[in-house]
């Protein structure tokens, strides 16, 4: 009696769970501020991570002799080193704010299978690559062909989110919404401070 | 090189002086809020002691403060950043000082998705407080102030290492 009591009791509370992150999406989504505000968020975890890695910064600044280059631009000898943080930066913010704007205009349809298109396609295309990385030993010494596995990683990642945000129940979607602003950031993060393993291991 | 009235070093060092004010002030604010979000004191309990006023007060209160601070110390600590690139990063990779570097490159990530969570923090702790939104503010509060708080003790680190005061 007391058992079935505990598990009507951590039912109930599952549903109140669910119930309250899917009348918070519908709260958020309701207002352009609201969407906005998530989208910007999301979308900036998601860019900012890509361009790091893929090294894409909108300028480089060099800090020792005052110089800026449009994108991305190695050191010059006698120059000394380059920055790319700006670059990253001045390009994401721009690019999540102008996402954010466009999901001020789409339906919450829209919205929800959108962002779950473009959350599960970065989720994607990273286990991939990160698969196919860590399973060749020639990654280790070949960095064309680490470079070539992330862009074929990108296909099947894209399939893959093509075919989940299809079929998501829109429910689903919605519950999640909110949720991708802290997975997409802290997943960045995990992902940015792996990059960053050289570092710690000299 | 020296400006009129101020050597260059000491412009830095003034700059990187108020980062470090900013920064206290912020960290203060969101752990006051943390603690109030985390292990909120009973409604029935009187507030007693300094603890129990902390966790008694709303956690409303510090959102203010820590948006106003948040952005001003991630600009003054990009700016601070150039110096940091040529005067302090160099001299330590020339030591080897390898762990020093990586963790203060991981602060330059933490801060930037701190910073574009910024706008939904705010959104969530807006009044009347929403209660659809009680865990995203939990979370969200918990986010920023484990960015905060690793921020600031591994730019402290790097400030002992070459900055003001050493």
């Amino acid at each position: 009696m007391t058992q079935a009591l505990e598990v009507h009791e951590r039912i109930s509370e599952l549903g109140g769970a669910r119930a309250a992150s899917q009348s918070a999406t519908a709260e958020v989504t309701a207002s352009k501020a609201g969407r906005f505000v998530f989208v910007f968020g999301i979308s900036f975890a998601i860019l900012y991570t890509l361009f790091e890695q893929m090294n894409w910064p909108l300028f480089t600044y060099h800090p020792a002799v005052g110089k800026l280059d449009f994108w991305m631009q190695r050191a010059r000898s006698g120059e000394g080193p380059g920055m790319y943080w700006y670059g990253w930066l001045a390009l994401a913010f721009p690019c999540a704010a102008l996402i954010g704007w466009l999901s001020t205009l789409v339906s919450s349809k829209w919205l929800y299978r959108a962002t779950v298109f473009c959350c599960v396609l970065a989720i994607l295309w990273s286990v991939i690559f990160a698969i196919l990385v860590l399973t060749d030993g020639r990654t280790s010494f070949d960095t064309d062909l680490v470079k070539s596995m992330g862009w074929w990683s990108a296909i099947p990642g894209l399939v893959g989110a093509l075919v989940i945000s299809y079929f998501v129940p829109l429910q689903l979607a919605q519950r999640v919404f909110t949720s991708w602003l802290l997975i997409m950031p802290i997943g960045g993060l995990l992902i940015l401070g792996y990059s960053l393993k050289s570092f710690f291991l000299r | 090189m020296e400006f009129d009235f101020i050597s260059v070093t000491t412009f830095w060092r003034i700059l990187l002086f108020l980062h470090f004010v900013m920064a206290v002030a912020l960290l203060a604010a969101v752990t006051l809020q943390l603690v109030a979000v985390l292990v909120p004191a009973p409604v029935s309990q009187p507030a007693g002691n300094f603890v129990e006023r902390i966790r008694a007060a709303p956690p409303q209160w510090y959102v203010a403060a820590i948006v106003i601070l948040y952005v001003p110390t991630f600009l003054l600590g990009a700016w601070v950043y150039i110096k940091y690139r040529t005067y302090v990063r160099i001299p330590m990779e020339q030591t080897g000082q390898w762990w020093t570097v990586g963790t203060f490159e991981f602060k330059e990530h933490i801060v930037s998705m701190g910073m574009a969570m910024l706008p939904a923090y705010w959104y969530v702790w807006r009044k009347p407080l929403s209660e659809s939104f009680a865990s995203l503010r939990k979370w969200l509060t918990v986010f920023l102030a484990v960015a905060v708080w690793y921020s600031f003790l591994v730019g402290h680190v790097a400030n002992d290492f070459r900055g003001v005061g050493t």
